[in-house]
């Protein structure tokens, strides 16, 4: 019996434990949304004055901040098909093939990973300006690739560990060429680790802060529109913004899970 | 025909290994080298770099300032890495043995708040934190406090903020290596006597040595340098190596000291991840 | 099913990068020319560019700094002509004509240019009036919570009794703060004898223990949310925390005060030289400099301007600094490179 009781005891704390630690994680979550519904007037913004769902109807007056909103799409987008592309052609050439310096290009690849954004940040400031690559949506796609490609290496190479030649193999003997071989063998079967790779790409665009403080030139995206907005106090419909595209994502995965799980059942 | 393969294979080499090569080696390389050669450059009268040989940047960073700055990161950092550590495995732990058929959904809420904005999120931290926020209005409104609580714009602000930035980046790791955990070994552990506790001990976190190794690496070296976490909840007060890092490229015009201090980061860097390396860490699943 | 709605989703988020998209090309500009600026932040009302925009179908493309180093740096690390109008404070305006950094600025384009008072015009840091346009100014003052503190507070020197631990937000400006160190010792703001440097420096590291903020983009949210009681701050900020809160009041120092006066300057390399001169005289009418000073009330060297706003800017201490205060004031001038190390040093140890 006391045994009962103190197995019950236990569950609970680890219940409570991990309910305090979520929430915590979703705390500023929680302010972000309320404040987006706030119908303070004034700078900065912080005292609750009543329930509007102005803020998302403003939002949609703010040129600025949807175009920031928008030239991270943009820069999102580009950067995670070239990446992708560059990335899964790069560990599939360097998972077949021996050359010379491939410890090399293997040590060039952590630098990124590991390295503090902050270096990343103005050696690529240093590079553009010495080569007077005009700072703005170029750069900053140009410094995204950069931090992108290893991740997707990585991530395809994770699948490619284990992964059998011999069907590859197959497809050359019944007369595919190399092209068709990869296009219609190999990628299928890498697809997750690509699939994994792009969206880690992708998401480590939207938010990044630091490297693309340094490479913007005058550029604005959104992470860096909100860091603008927090020296004056960040207005709601930033909150708005926040909240809209939070949503947005959560549902996103919420069908995508659905699926992949429809399709195993 | 073995010919033949033979050739097709240097240039689909080439083809599929040399954009990367080339980008590595201009965007990666190049540019560190550059970072490398300002070090050594001085100023002239007008805050331009010239590439006049110098030493003086080095000697800068032995100021007695800089060193203070220095240890403040580190300390930072650790603490960072430290509370990250034992708030997270614990969480790792019951998520990543859990039963619940809502396992995977456990897992997403960790990841889903980092789908917003890091800004804004920490920002949220100061709307919480402030003398007129959401906390001292609960906690005066309840009458737990007389006079607001002064938690904004300090060091364990910053704290705060870090680990709440980098708390994925423990749990991650923590959950992979935690997963992989052999119930057997647990239950052959309870059965031949063991408390909990020494199952603990000698079992459970000698295996998941490997994810305690990851998840620090990854919260320590970020760490040293999100400096917008010390700017926005610290205040300006607990200024940390990226602070300084980007004040010298922006504001204090001295790109080659700069420079200086991002080799030297650099090399605490390596020498951290060599350690990681040594211990028996594996340098790919940093970023899986 | 599903898929139809993951399709759904997909075209949502499409469109909303659509809609922002198409706002990142069309604002109000017709496509007549652009024009980027690059100037502090809080300073140029959103509703006068748009207004200018509007009227000339100019397209703005708007960059904020807030602090002349940040400012300098990132004119220097851009290629030339990245930014058509920079906002330099006096001193700044020296050391860019110095560097050879500015281009000149056609005053007879400026036909408004009579609204200015005579004495703004040809000030010391530009003396033949050919670099800069005056634009607003004001004075670095104190702001008191008097709710919270009820003690007279009447100079710089206050600001350093350690009663105040840990109240106190400064502008994140190491010339403005060390010079506000200095006149607190009956020094020039321009000190530049080391051995006078060496007691500023003792000076002012006893500040460290009151400061809890440095901010320069917006002290007064500071001041306005309760987390500082006291500050070093620019008088508008002053001016608008008073409105949000009563119990806040400005103080002007006894020792002199920080002056400061900003202006319009043109870059070396412009590329949009002649829209760059048709903003300029927008903001000289005397409408637009009345519309920015209602937002953000600092000193206003346009008189034209000052006649429209009547009593409440004549009248309110904090937007129209009293003309003994102006008097009693210095302002920051450009200084060698050597001394500037020194100040540069006081700076980092006083913030790490």
């Amino acid at each position: 019996m006391k045994n009962q009781s103190k197995k019950k005891i236990g569950k609970a704390s680890n219940t409570l434990y991990c309910l305090l630690i979520y929430l915590f994680l979703f705390l500023p979550i929680a302010v972000i949304v309320v404040n987006s519904f706030n119908a303070t007037t004034a700078k900065p913004y912080l005292s609750w004055k009543g329930f509007t769902l102005d803020w998302y109807i403003r939002l949609f007056d703010n040129a600025a901040l949807l175009s920031s909103f928008g030239n991270t799409m943009i820069i999102a987008a580009v950067n995670t098909l070239l990446a992708t592309c560059i990335g899964t052609l790069a560990a599939v050439g360097m998972y077949k093939y021996k050359f010379r310096g491939k410890t090399v290009i293997d040590a060039l690849l952590y630098i990124p990973v590991v390295i503090p954004e902050i270096v990343m940040g103005i050696s690529l400031l240093t590079l553009f300006s010495k080569t007077s690559i005009p700072r703005g949506m170029l750069s900053l796609i140009l410094a995204h690739i950069t931090f992108s490609i290893p991740f997707v290496i990585f991530n395809v190479r994770a699948r490619l560990a284990g992964y059998d030649n011999s069907v590859e193999e197959a497809s050359l003997d019944l007369g595919a060429n190399r092209m068709q071989t990869f296009f219609r063998i190999t990628l299928p079967v890498l697809a997750p680790g690509i699939g994994g790779g792009a969206l880690l790409a992708f998401t480590l665009s939207l938010d990044d802060v630091i490297i693309s403080y340094f490479t913007n030139g005058q550029t604005m995206t959104f992470p860096l529109k909100v860091m603008e907005s927090i020296k004056s106090g960040v207005s709601p419909d930033i909150n708005a913004l926040s909240a809209l595209i939070l949503i947005g994502t959560i549902l996103l995965v919420v069908l995508t899970q659905r699926t992949s799980m429809n399709k195993k059942g | 025909m073995i010919g033949k393969k033979m050739k097709a294979s240097s240039v689909s080499a080439a083809v599929m290994v040399g954009p990367v090569t080339l980008w590595l080696v201009f965007f990666v390389a190049v540019p560190l080298l550059y970072v490398f050669v300002m070090s050594f450059c001085s100023l002239d009268q007008n805050y331009n770099v010239v590439f006049h040989f110098t030493m003086e940047n080095y000697a800068r960073l032995f100021d007695i300032n800089y060193l203070e700055i220095y240890v403040q990161s580190l300390v930072i950092a650790f603490l960072t890495t430290v509370i990250c550590l034992v708030l997270a495995y614990p969480f790792s732990f019951l998520i990543a043995r859990t039963t619940s058929r809502y396992k995977a959904v456990l897992y997403m809420l960790v990841i889903i708040p980092f789908w917003t904005n890091s800004l804004i999120r920490i920002y949220g931290w100061r709307t919480f934190l402030g003398a007129n926020g959401w906390l001292n209005h609960v906690l005066i409104s309840a009458g737990i406090v007389d006079t607001p609580l002064d938690l904004l714009f300090s060091k364990g602000a910053t704290i705060l903020g870090m680990v709440y930035c980098l708390f994925p980046y423990m749990v991650m790791p923590l959950y992979t290596a935690i997963e992989k955990l052999d119930r057997n070994l647990l239950e052959a552990s309870a059965d031949l006597g063991a408390r909990k506790v020494t199952t603990y001990r000698k079992i459970v976190i000698p295996l998941t040595a490997s994810g305690i190794f990851s998840g620090s690496i990854m919260v320590f070296i970020p760490c040293l340098g999100l400096f917008f976490v010390s700017d926005i909840l610290g205040g300006g007060n607990s200024d940390i190596i990226g602070n300084l890092i980007e004040r010298q490229f922006q504001s204090g015009n001295n790109w080659p000291l700069g420079s200086a201090l991002s080799i030297i980061l650099i090399a605490v860097t390596l020498l951290l991840v060599k350690l990681y390396q040594k211990c028996g860490g594996d340098l790919e699943s940093l970023g899986v | 099913m599903k898929k139809k709605a993951i399709s759904l989703l997909l075209a949502a988020v499409f469109a909303l990068s659509l809609t922002a998209c198409s706002a990142a090309g069309s604002s109000a500009g017709t496509g007549k020319g652009t024009l980027n600026l690059y100037v502090w932040t809080e300073y140029v009302p959103d509703s006068v560019i748009k207004g200018f925009e509007k009227e000339t179908g100019i397209t703005v493309n708007v960059s904020t700094f807030s602090s002349n180093e940040d400012m300098l740096a990132k004119v220097k690390a851009e290629s030339e002509g990245a930014f058509d109008i920079v906002q330099p404070s006096d001193y700044m305006v020296e050391q860019m004509i110095n560097q050879g950094m500015l281009e000149k600025i056609d005053n007879t384009k400026l036909t408004n240019i009579g609204n200015i008072g005579k004495e703004y015009l040809n000030p010391s840091y530009d003396p033949t009036g050919e670099y800069s346009v005056p634009y607003l100014g004001g004075v670095g003052a104190i702001a008191v919570n008097t709710a919270k503190i009820t003690d007279p507070i009447t100079s710089y020197d206050d600001l350093f009794n350690p009663k105040y631990a840990n109240s106190l937000v400064v502008l994140d400006d190491f010339r403005a703060t060390i010079g506000m160190t200095e006149r607190s010792m009956g020094l020039s703001m321009n000190e530049t004898d080391p051995a006078a440097l060496a007691e500023v420096k003792t000076k002012l590291l006893t500040l460290k223990n009151n400061v809890k903020l440095y901010d320069s983009d917006s002290p007064k949210s500071a001041l306005i949310s309760g987390d500082c009681t006291l500050a070093f701050c620019w008088s508008a900020e002053i001016a608008l925390a008073m409105e949000e809160n009563p119990d806040i009041k400005i103080v002007y120092p006894d020792e002199g005060a920080y002056l400061f006066m900003d202006n319009w300057c043109v870059p070396k390399g412009v590329k949009n030289y002649d829209e760059a001169m048709e903003f300029i005289n927008y903001m000289l009418k005397a409408e637009t400099a009345k519309a920015v000073s209602e937002e953000f009330p600092y000193l206003n060297p346009n008189t034209a301007a000052t006649a429209l706003l009547g009593s409440s800017y004549t009248d309110n201490p904090a937007k129209n600094p009293p003309a003994d205060v102006i008097a009693k004031g210095e302002h920051v001038q450009n200084l060698d490179t050597d001394t500037i190390a020194i100040y540069d040093a006081m700076w980092t140890e006083l913030k790490k």
